[in-house]
């Protein structure tokens, strides 16, 4: 362990870090440092010259801390980003960062919770098309969870598995992801990937019907993979229950005309998961 | 891997996100790659399997951001780990972080902060990198900073303060000349200055980047432009001073194509000449 610093240290460290994260000011239309914010007792400590005042020195670091912030919240909201534009964008990103400032030395940990922040402030704003800007965080939300996850092995089950299954909870990995979608979001999201842009794109029209995705990491990138509606409730319920109350309970949901085949259907969509590396073990 | 692992005239360059595929489909001749180390530090699996990739054909060095040196708080035990085990996958001939504090009473600001230069900071800030030194089982490096402000209390120069942390600690220096060149022009001292008071012996490597220039005149250590022909000039006096040393160029934006970067750094070669 090493020692703590002196007492003044940490008082000047207090001060120094309110000063930069000082929110910068946006009534102009563009984003500003507000110097007369800072504190005076702070700003007597600091050395100004060379045609720029002590406070005019602090405001670089003011607007480096949050344009450093924007930035790793855009690279991981990256569609949801373009649907709001920039602007919009970092109003939200401001308010979350105030609410949640960052708290470790893992900048790629700061954007966690925003699609959470994001929906709650929508809701109240009654934004519009705030469904699609909540599918569109959540989306990025759940490619990013896939990108950050750890390394796992998958299960392969054995004989000795195969035959206490049905009671068992599947674990799922941590790299694979279910999404719906009822706007064409992943294909914008890859366009505006590649526009590497900030102005905001138009939300395209809903789709006839939802979509279900899997988000699957292979060894250095994120595939995604289409499922059929009752693939991907089966597997939505089999994160949750164990195999036979899953299996069950997608019967149950089955019209009567479809529960003749699910059987069968389901044996393929499991050992699909299973090979494809969905889950991790059992609980 | 020691220190002497790197040839000493050894031309490096900053591993960035854009560059992989084309580093990973050409693997052009490049004496080693520097990491940001906590780029690596999470979980996330893509990162770790590429770095693996490129570690059996490069010397991998780690540049951190986050280490906190001058923060007020006790060292984070537990980023160190994870720093430790990181040297040790990419078998680092050395690892360096920086002269500065990045966050204090729980929260980062994710940016390399300044302290007041004092006598009384200097035998903290040593057992502290002493501390780093002994866990990392390797050369630690400290790189200088660039800075927009000055604490009318300092009653060290940086580079008396930078001096005597390297000397008592035993640790390195990581000279980066861009952020001598930078600092020195926005507060207003004689770089040379800067480099007499340096122990070359003690340089593990060096860094050149590009800044930019603010409209009110103050210089931003940006890497996001070649190389400022006042800062080449700069490196060639070091180099006369105290080459040879590992050098290595910074772009963090704006980055062009590799090749681009390697050209960049190629005119190190004809600056030592």
């Amino acid at each position: 362990m090493t020692r703590e610093g002196p007492a003044w240290l940490a008082e000047l460290q207090a001060r120094f870090g309110a000063a930069i994260r000082t929110p910068l000011d946006r009534s102009s239309g563009t984003l500003a440092a507000t110097e007369a914010a800072y504190d005076p007792r702070l700003v007597e400590l600091l050395q100004g010259g060379r045609g720029v005042g002590a406070a005019g020195r602090l405001a670089v670091y003011n607007r480096q801390y949050w344009f450093r912030l924007f930035e790793a919240l855009q690279d991981a909201f990256p569609l949801t980003m373009r649907l709001l534009g920039a602007w919009t964008f970092n109003g939200h990103a401001a308010r979350f960062v105030l609410a949640h400032p960052p708290r470790g030395w893992d900048l790629d940990r700061v954007p966690h919770g925003f699609e959470a922040f994001l929906e709650a402030e929508l809701e109240r704003d009654a934004a519009p098309d705030r469904a699609a800007l909540v599918e569109s965080a959540r989306l990025d939300a759940a490619w990013r969870a896939v990108f950050r996850a750890p390394g796992t092995r998958p299960f392969r089950p054995s004989a000795a598995d195969a035959s206490r299954l049905l009671e068992a909870r599947l674990l799922p990995s941590p790299a694979v992801e279910l999404v719906v979608e009822h706007w064409p979001l992943l294909e914008l999201r890859r366009k505006v990937m590649a526009e590497r842009a900030e102005r905001r794109v138009p939300l395209p029209p809903p789709l006839p019907r939802a979509r279900s995705w899997a988000l699957v990491r292979t060894d250095e990138a994120i595939g995604q993979l289409p499922l059929e509606d009752r693939e991907a409730e089966l597997l939505a319920l089999l994160r949750t229950a164990p195999v036979r109350e899953a299996l069950a309970r997608l019967e149950q949901a089955c019209a009567p005309g479809e529960r003749e085949e699910l059987p069968a259907r389901a044996r393929g969509w499991l050992a699909r998961s299973v090979q494809l590396g969905f889950w991790i073990g059992t609980a | 891997m020691s220190s002497s692992a790197l040839p000493r005239d050894a031309l490096g360059v900053g591993l960035r996100l854009p560059h992989h595929p084309y580093l990973l489909e050409h693997w052009p001749e490049i004496g080693y790659l520097e990491i940001i180390s906590e780029n690596f530090l999470g979980d996330a699996r893509p990162p770790r399997q590429k770095l693996a990739r490129l570690a059996a054909r490069y010397p991998i060095v780690l540049h951190g951001v986050g280490l906190n040196l001058l923060g007020h708080a006790p060292l984070d035990e537990a980023y160190l780990d994870s720093l430790c085990r990181l040297a040790d996958d990419v078998d680092a001939p050395f690892v360096t972080d920086h002269l500065c504090w990045t966050g204090a009473h729980g929260v980062s600001h994710h940016d390399l902060l300044p302290t007041p230069y004092l006598p009384e900071l200097v035998e903290w800030t040593a057992e502290r990198a002493a501390h780093v030194q002994r866990r990392l089982g390797r050369p630690f490096g400290i790189e200088n900073l660039s800075s927009y402000v000055a604490f009318r209390s300092s009653t060290f120069t940086e580079w008396e303060f930078y001096a005597e942390v390297l000397r008592r600690s035993g640790c390195w220096a990581l000279l980066d000349v861009n952020n001598i060149y930078v600092s020195s022009q926005n507060h207003g001292f004689d770089p040379d200055a800067y480099l007499a008071a340096i122990d070359f012996s003690r340089v593990l490597q060096v860094h050149l980047a590009g800044h930019t220039i603010q409209p009110d005149g103050l210089r931003i250590d940006t890497h996001d432009h070649p190389v400022a022909a006042e800062v080449w000039a700069l490196y060639a006096r070091a180099w006369k001073l105290g080459g040879p040393f590992p050098t290595l160029l910074e772009w963090d934006a704006h980055i062009p194509p590799l090749p681009d970067v390697l050209a960049e750094l190629e005119k190190a070669k004809q600056v030592r000449a």
